[in-house]
């Protein structure tokens, strides 16, 4: 047993963060980031659709739905880059079967996320690699090495019996020099490094400003878990109830409030630590192109994918934009799907270390990854 | 006897009373099996020696380590270490002659796993993966034919499937118990060819759709690439990508009869059908096949087609490489993560000499000077380890729910990996999991998992003590430095269960 691991060595940690926001429920891309200059967006919506003039203006040809402003900043830094007429290949429009195939990438065993932990060289075998935020591992971590389920810090413990335990367990993996005491000692760390956080009141940095709700919580565990550097490589979160199918702003507008504040505050928050760390937020499918008659939207296939991180080239709005006439609308009215969402994934996961083996990450599907990095 | 549920809750209600009144030995033999408490519970002698024996490696290696008193029965086999172990595992190579009364009983209530192929699909996919990981766990700690349960483990993973895809869903149930399980000792040959018609390979690796009805189509390559790579050959096993078009080719026409199409009936049914079957000459691996000429009719064209994958399987299964390939597998789970070129050769002579016939082969294996020395160097995988510290300290558990969160947590839940290769065996990708086991030692220890109990006290007395009881879980006497962190911990059983020397074996 050679070959430790020393993902535990204060500025040692090389490893890359990539955090995974699922937006369950299918959320309406077209009142997140909304196409202004599409005249078919405001004869679709007469009701329901954002105004130019309230938008937040991306690049003249998109604007962001004004609860999401806080994004604006992330936006012009170059450090936030929206997809749109994103999505995946499924068109049954049931969230299960969407959510489902998005998670799995295709029939196919396991998750994508749980493929690439395995695919990855360092075969994340770190106790604190794979986190899932939350109360159970989501479908798309499926198949990962060892996968971390917390609600808060307190669930990465030995529980109260455990304090003597562990000096007893110091003992007895700190007298050997091979591979599996060298991974005891990095779990003792990890464990001693999280009491640690559990005990300080955490200061956000750089004034961000999070919001008192779960997914501005659940982002809060993760940048601090990022901060401490215990070796966190792939994490899921979730942020739910996005399917609006009557009364979209009363539904929505509380969530995007959500979405924009704690995401900003994760970017200022981490600051230079974003230079290696990658947000993805995705839905499982957008909404009709038409309201609806209870100022709502219904199933439909494409919406819009953020993503936020270190190095990548934003400030843009990227895939093709279909356009709205009726010939282009799929099935009963639905944005087609234009950039499968693998092919948002597949640069950023050649980003956090894996390429060659991205095959078996995203299986039978030619990946055309999007240029997101130049 | 079939002991239903049914039956069960119709005889559980007095079942309890009963017990009062008349005692255990006159209760049906179907009731007192789940009341009975645990085998092997009176007083036992501990392994007595500084290092592992190998009465206690082959308890390890060819079993989830021992249960309490069983290192004791085991050694009284031989008159020495040597000759005791060499006993066991001969008798566990012939596990139809092992009586396993109380695992069947247990499995019992897992219902949907007798159920035959069709009838799967009235069940929830839930409860089927929930009763397949629970009715595995329940085996692989309770059963007296531990070898078996090895080796049902190790060609789950060498046919990995993970029936998270498609019906898979359901019919993975049928694999485990009509492949894997009916040929884990068998003939290789067998196993493969099970392998390669059960309906959920078919599903899961695309064997289903791999069809050519005309010459546009192109053959699906999947099955054929990984029986090649990983089933068979080996990745450097000496074959090209021709070679894997060749045999998707001869493959070509098997297919399943799926829940979401066209006819509803017999579902799961697997099928040849020659008109999707690619007739023309082909070439594997320096071996010619012939067309299929069109002047036969259609049963003998049909024979003919059907008869390319057994073909195929006889050239594969005979090459060298396959012996080679298999035999490294089996040699880094049951020797080293890094096996001896020497030990691989002899096993693989084996194989070949036996035409492939696995207990032939393992006990080439057993019989090696290399493994007999390769002592306390793996590292148990997550399963590997939840069983053994559930056998170790004898408890009465229901494979709940809770223990199955546990091996997801780490990553090794059965049957939960996406892809073909099955889960590693070498220890580097399971280090992350230290915590996980910490966690489950203090769960199990202080009985804080639902449906498992241990009892603490009793074991203790019937091993003689901390020393012996030490001595029981890391088979061998503890050193200075256990035996002290063992009385400091204030915890001490869970301290055993998730010291560095139970890590291992």
């Amino acid at each position: 047993m050679s070959d430790a691991q020393s993902f535990l060595t204060g500025n040692g940690d090389q490893r890359q963060t990539l955090v995974v926001i699922f937006l369950r429920g299918g959320a309406d891309g077209l009142n997140l980031v909304a196409p202004l200059e599409d005249d078919g967006y405001y004869r679709a919506r007469p009701r329901i659709a954002i105004s130019r003039r309230e938008c937040v203006p991306l690049d003249g040809f998109y604007g962001l739905n004004p609860l999401l402003k806080k994004l604006e900043p992330a936006y012009k830094d170059g450090s936030l880059a929206i997809v749109h007429a994103a999505g995946s290949e499924d068109a049954t429009r049931s969230h299960f079967e969407a959510q489902d195939l998005m998670e799995h990438a295709g029939i196919t065993g396991g998750g994508w996320l749980g493929r690439f932990l395995r695919a990855h060289n360092t075969a994340a075998s770190g106790p604190l690699a794979a986190v899932a935020l939350g109360r159970a591992i989501p479908e798309c971590l499926r198949g990962a090495p060892a996968t971390t389920v917390l609600q808060s810090l307190d669930d990465f413990s030995l529980g109260t019996s455990g304090a003597r335990l562990t000096q007893s367990l110091a003992r007895l993996y700190g007298m050997q020099t091979d591979m599996l005491a060298s991974a005891g000692r990095d779990t003792l760390a990890a464990i001693r490094r999280v009491e640690q956080l559990r005990h300080e009141k955490y200061q956000p940095a750089n004034g961000a400003d999070y919001g008192p709700d779960d997914f501005s919580r659940g982002l809060v565990q993760i940048a601090r878990l990022i901060k401490a550097r215990v070796g966190l490589q792939a994490v899921s979160l979730d942020l739910g109830g996005w399917d609006s199918h009557f009364g979209q702003g009363t539904l929505m507008d509380p969530l995007m409030t959500r979405l924009a504040r704690g995401l900003s505050a994760f970017y200022q928050d981490l600051g230079d630590e974003m230079n290696h760390t990658t947000v993805v937020a995705m839905t499982e499918f957008g909404r009709r192109v038409e309201e609806n008659s209870a100022f709502g939207t219904d199933h439909g296939r494409g919406s819009v994918m953020f993503v936020l991180g270190g190095g990548i080239k934003g400030g843009r709005v990227l895939g093709t934009w279909p356009g709205l006439s009726r010939d282009v609308l799929e099935g009963p009215g639905d944005l087609p799907v234009t950039t499968n969402y693998r092919n948002v994934l597949a640069p950023i996961l050649q980003r956090h270390g894996v390429s060659e083996k991205l095959k078996q990450v995203f299986p039978d599907f030619e990946l055309h990854p999007l240029p997101m990095y130049g | 006897m079939n002991l239903t549920r049914r039956k069960f809750l119709k005889v559980g209600g007095s079942s309890a009373a009963l017990l009062a009144t008349v005692g255990c030995d006159r209760l049906p033999r179907e009731v007192r099996a789940l009341y009975e408490p645990a085998k092997n519970s009176g007083p036992f002698a501990p392994p007595a020696s500084e290092q592992i024996d190998a009465v206690t490696h082959a308890l390890n290696r060819a079993a989830f380590g021992a249960r309490p008193g069983e290192y004791e029965r085991v050694k009284k086999q031989g008159a020495t270490p040597d000759e005791a172990a060499a006993a066991y595992l001969d008798h566990q190579l012939s596990p139809e002659k092992i009586p396993d009364d109380e695992t069947d009983y247990a499995v019992r209530r897992f219902e949907t796993l007798a159920q035959p192929l069709g009838e799967l699909f009235e069940y929830q996919e839930e409860l089927l993966q929930n009763e397949l990981m629970r009715g595995t766990l329940t085996r692989a700690v309770l059963s007296e034919r531990q070898l078996f349960e090895v080796m049902v483990q190790f060609w789950s993973d060498h046919f990995n499937i993970d029936p998270s895809k498609g019906d898979a869903k359901w019919l993975k149930v049928a694999d485990d118990r009509e492949v894997i399980r009916r040929h884990a000792l068998g003939k290789f040959a067998d196993l493969l060819r099970a392998s390669a018609l059960s309906p959920a390979m078919l599903w899961y690796l695309d064997g289903r759709v791999n069809r050519r009805e005309n010459r546009k189509d192109k053959p699906n390559e999947n099955y054929a690439r990984e029986l090649l790579e990983l089933h068979t050959l080996g990745v450097h096993g000496g074959y090209t990508q021709r070679d894997v078009m060749e045999v998707a080719r001869c493959l070509t026409g098997w297919t399943v009869r799926s829940r979401n199409r066209p006819p509803y009936f017999e579902i799961g049914k697997v099928e040849f059908k020659l008109h999707q079957h690619d007739c023309d000459a082909k070439e594997v691996l320096g071996q010619k096949i012939s067309a299929i000429p069109d002047r036969l009719n259609k049963e003998d064209r049909e024979r003919l087609g059907q008869r390319e994958l057994d073909r195929v399987l006889e050239i594969v299964t005979r090459h060298p490489s396959t012996a080679k390939h298999i035999s490294t597998k089996l040699c880094r789970r049951f020797i080293a993560d890094e096996p001896p070129a020497g030990a691989i050769e002899k096993v693989a002579d084996a194989f070949t000499q036996s035409s492939g016939d696995i207990r032939a082969t393992l006990r080439a294996l057993f019989a090696s000077e290399e493994f007999r020395r390769a002592r306390g160097n793996k590292f148990k995988r997550p399963f590997h380890y939840i069983v053994s510290a559930l056998r170790a300290t004898g408890a009465k558990t229901d494979a709940g729910l809770e223990i199955i969160d546990y091996l997801r947590r780490m990553g090794h839940a059965p049957f939960n990996y996406p892809t073909p290769d099955g889960y590693p065996e070498p220890a580097a990708p399971w280090l992350g999991t230290l915590l996980w086991r910490w966690n489950f030692a203090l769960a199990v220890s202080e009985n804080k998992l639902k449906g498992t109990r241990i009892d603490f006290a009793t074991l203790q007395k019937n091993s003689g003590g901390d020393d012996g009881l030490m001595a029981h879980l890391l088979g061998r006497k503890p050193t200075a430095d256990e035996a002290q962190a063992y009385h400091e911990s204030g915890a001490g059983l869970a301290l055993m269960l998730a010291s560095p020397a139970f890590q291992r074996c």
